[in-house]
């Protein structure tokens, strides 16, 4: 899936990204170097994570987005020009986002996500979706993972923010753990000599392989089974923030606008009351508190948001995977 | 962002009308100027001295190729305000550390946040902070780790409650002498570069070390070869620039002295090479006659040349800096630079050399380069992620909710409650900071006789206190002005001892320093010896090398980088202090998070 067209990193890419390598290593970096990205959503958290995508130095980055630059547009993301109002988000992100790397192959699409056929997405290796509808998500999750695409979501409203992942079925990766120093037969150093010791600084790289639950499975949990009911107390109560939310969307067609903010709240108060009644959970899980806090994308929050997602994206490139 | 109409309140009035500062525009001052922009803070003040540098370009979002060379806060500036052309933003090529900067300017700002890399900018901002009353927001990162913390005087800990340990160094025996690890070739390195081509160090010997207690025999062994006999003599009385320069620069002369005569040197000192692997010179004719060319394809940094082909290497980065040094007329001197190539093409060959003849490993001048240069390997997203954080606490602190402002953690992958980022409740001053107490004391231990009013002013007030321009008199009723900030006024005394001031056991010294607004009371107490190589000790403090003793309730672990040079950046032709300092708290109280840095 992820070429290797050109095993050699030039020198001008290794003085660039002297420092990442220095952290991940070579390989890494070349695998990175063949890795291409699908990024839906150009909003505040979307243009984060192209920076961070971008700066990482994956082979290609295609930016897909529908929506038109508003004046609030350009606040909230650094990548499109104050003057690109009524342009495509996607295309006035470009020149920025590409001026980021020049190295990366930026691509701007200004379709509609809902608009694409299966193929279009199987031509990456990782798909990461911002500002996408419940059943747009659900769909390329299942497509994607399918076909061993990673996919990525994340969305950031207000304070508020998640980001999910899923590699699929059977991911095979490898991860460094401390080596453990086995007891030696001879006894005369003692009993505490007998157990097996970690030694901190060595390490040895382990094969795992690990399965991921898709994106439907993680939102359709029954909570009136005995083992969610118990795991009840240690979930977030920002997971049913984002049912919430995601709900809102769906009925919307956008997320909670501060220009509508009396009807907005009152209808997001409405869906946290359907939303949890429908789940079978006590209306007070989820309390009024929240609705101030969920307008807009809080810049420093989609740094933060995007920092991680991103972060994810570059690890989950650059494992080692057979 | 804040979509329109943007909230009202006094929330909104305050980022829109106060004044910040951000110190530094690097990784995460560029990420951080970005966040304060598209947060709607319309005026912020940065300054960075530092100059644009390729390697800086994965990360540093606001410049691109096309401004290498050119001033990171200037072009930080001009990126940041393509976001927000409204945004009033002043930039500073310039040290903060600069006296223009006093606490006057310090008061004009209602936050100041640090985007440091060193450790001398960061006490310096904290004591002007202190001085100002300004909450401070304090933040590093290293790799995949970063932190953020807020500092308000008389609410929390200053940066300097907590003593960081100073940064790792090695004997002189282990450098001259007893390399056993690819650092002590490294560092032996750069010490050669300086007698060479630099400014010469007396800590910064090359030459065997005679006087190595471990090649005595017995300890009166010891002291007869520290007085040291003509021939030994010759050896030290010749300063090893005086010689360099006698022999022309002679890279073979040169060569043989380093790399043969003074290894065969070491090995008359039989007792060393009891238990260790003893050394095997170098002849250079003998190499020149059996070297290969191994050129490999690949990086050329990444690879390991054999033994002739650092041999060459060093023959011609000498040549070129003898050249350097030619060009710059007499008296001249250069500073190494991990940027400058012969610099690094000089040390990357000694430093395999010796790594050779001590059994060692040879390395590629990437690994080189990371070890002698400190580099600290850097990523885009950590530094995303700390500046947003930053930013949080920042209009945390605005809605004046101090107290629910919080240390976090930034981990590499979550822990074992799955968090990859974990707040911790602020501490309280300490009672006994030397810094932000109400009337700051340190007692330091060394030998009035042997310590020179240079190495007081150099190493003890300036480097471990932190101070920049000080002041110090001794408390004897008479005010005796021993070091004056003013410049040449007590240059005479540098080279006297402090005994011959009257200076004692027990005597207190007090230490100023103007700008920082900063006394400190040093209390002297006076001992015959001290470890080797040590020339004064922190009472109340583990030794430089030890880690800090460790409490019950409190485990402080730190992650430093750091060199003996000054803090000046990579790219002026001084090389950088890279000092990050990460500190993790386990306590035992249920409302702290208990928090583990794994391998995993």
């Amino acid at each position: 899936m992820i070429e290797k067209e050109d095993p050699v990193i030039s020198e001008e890419e290794a003085a660039q990204y002297d420092r990442q390598i220095r952290l991940w290593g070579l390989d890494a970096q070349k695998r990175l170097r063949g890795s291409r990205v699908l990024l839906a959503g150009l909003g505040g958290l979307g243009a984060e994570v192209a920076k961070n995508l971008i700066l990482a130095g994956v082979k290609g980055l295609t930016l897909l987005d529908h929506e038109q630059v508003s004046e609030e547009s350009c606040r909230a993301q650094f990548l499109v020009p104050v003057t690109a109002q009524g342009q495509n988000r996607a295309k006035a992100s470009l020149e920025r986002a590409q001026n980021l790397n020049p190295m990366v192959k930026v691509h701007a699409d200004p379709d509609r996500i809902e608009d694409k056929p299966d193929d279009f997405f199987l031509q990456f290796d990782a798909v990461c979706l911002t500002g996408c509808s419940r059943d747009l998500m659900i769909r390329v999750d299942q497509l994607c993972s399918k076909h061993n695409i990673k996919v990525f979501c994340g969305d950031v409203y207000g304070y508020y923010g998640y980001m999910f992942c899923n590699l699929g079925q059977a991911h095979n990766y490898v991860e460094e753990k401390p080596k453990v120093v086995k007891p030696s037969g001879e006894s005369n150093d003692g009993p505490k000599a007998k157990k097996a010791k970690v030694d901190p600084n060595e390490t040895t790289m382990v094969k795992k392989t690990a399965s991921f639950c898709t994106l439907k499975e993680a939102l359709a949990v029954d909570w009136t089974s005995e083992k969610a009911k118990a795991g009840l107390k240690r979930t977030p109560v920002d997971y049913f923030l984002l049912q919430v939310l995601l709900k809102f969307r769906t009925d919307k067609g956008r997320d909670p606008d501060p220009q509508s903010f009396p009807e907005d709240s009152q209808l997001l108060r409405q869906i946290r009351d359907d939303v949890l009644e429908s789940l079978s959970l006590n209306s007070d899980l989820l309390n009024d508190d929240f609705i101030s806090y969920c307008f807009s994308e809080m810049s420093p929050v989609c740094a933060v948001v995007g920092g991680v997602l991103g972060q994810e994206v570059v690890k989950r490139l650059t494992v080692f995977s057979r | 962002g804040w979509a329109t109409p943007r909230p009202q309140g006094p929330l909104a009035d305050s980022i829109s009308t106060c004044k910040v500062l951000v110190v530094g525009a690097g990784g995460i001052g560029c990420e951080l100027l970005k966040n304060l922009v598209l947060t709607g803070f319309k005026n912020i003040e940065v300054i960075d001295l530092d100059t644009i540098d390729v390697s800086n370009l994965n990360r540093q979002f606001l410049f691109q190729k096309k401004h290498v060379g050119k001033s990171k806060a200037q072009v930080a500036k001009e990126s940041a305000l393509q976001f927000c052309p409204s945004a009033n933003i002043t930039a500073y090529h310039d040290s903060i550390m600069n006296p223009e900067y006093n606490v006057e300017f310090f008061r004009k700002f209602m936050l100041v946040m640090n985007a440091l890399d060193n450790r001398a900018a960061r006490n310096h901002v904290n004591r002007m902070c202190l001085a100002a009353d300004i909450p401070l927001i304090e933040s590093g990162t290293a790799g995949y780790l970063g932190q953020v913390t807020v500092i308000k005087k008389g609410m929390t800990e200053c940066y300097e409650c907590q003593p960081k340990p100073a940064q790792k160094t090695f004997p002189g025996c282990t450098i001259r002498n007893t390399p056993s690890e690819p650092i002590h070739c490294i560092v032996w390195a750069k010490y050669l570069f300086n007698q060479l081509f630099g400014e010469e160090d007396a800590d910064q010997e090359v030459s065997p070390d005679t006087a190595d207690p471990e090649a005595a025999w017995n300890p009166e062994e010891t002291a007869a070869r520290a007085t040291a006999s003509d021939k030994d003599g010759d050896i030290k009385r010749v300063s090893t620039k005086e010689w360099a320069r006698s022999t022309g620069y002679d890279s073979v002369k040169l060569f043989n002295k380093l790399f043969k005569d003074d290894i065969m040197y070491l090995l008359t000192m039989d007792k060393l090479w009891k238990k260790r692997k003893a050394p095997t010179p170098l002849d250079w004719h003998q190499l020149e006659n059996s070297g290969m060319l191994s050129a490999s394809p690949g990086l050329k940094d990444q690879q390991v040349l054999d033994v002739w082909g650092y041999c060459q290497l060093f023959q011609h980065s000498v040549e070129t800096l003898r050249s350097q040094l030619q060009e710059k007329g007499e008296g001249a001197e250069l500073v190494w630079d991990k940027d400058d190539p012969p610099a690094m093409d000089f040390v990357t060959a000694a430093a395999n050399l010796r790594m050779h003849i001590f059994s060692m490993n040879m390395k590629s001048r990437f690994d080189v380069k990371s070890m002698a240069g400190n580099i600290i390997p850097a990523i885009a997203t950590t530094n995303a992620v700390i500046a947003g954080l930053i930013v949080l606490e920042g209009l945390k602190i605005l809605s004046g909710e101090l107290e629910s402002c919080r240390t976090i953690f930034l981990n590499k992958c979550p822990n074992l409650r799955k968090k990859l980022l974990v707040p911790c409740v602020l501490d309280p001053p300490s009672a006994n900071c030397y810094v932000c107490a109400s009337k700051p004391e340190v007692t330091v231990k060394l030998n009035v006789h042997k310590t020179m009013v240079l190495t007081l002013q150099d190493k003890i007030v300036k480097e471990r206190f932190g101070m920049v321009a000080p002041d110090v008199q001794i408390e004897d009723g008479k005010g005796t002005i021993l070091i004056s900030s003013e410049e040449g006024e007590t240059e005479g005394n540098n080279n006297k001892f402090l005994s011959d001031f009257g200076i004692r056991n027990g005597s207190r010294l007090q230490a100023d320093d103007f700008l920082q607004d900063y006394t400190l009371l040093i209390n002297v107490l006076h001992v015959e010896d001290l470890e080797r190589d040590v020339e004064f000790e922190v009472v109340g403090e583990a030794p430089d090398k030890a880690p800090p003793p460790q409490t019950n309730q409190e485990e402080v672990n730190s992650i430093t980088n750091g060199n003996k040079d000054s803090a000046q950046p990579s790219t002026s032709s001084k090389a950088v202090r890279r000092d990050l300092v990460l500190c993790q708290k386990l306590s035992s109280q249920a409302d702290r998070c208990a928090q583990q840095i794994s391998p995993e």
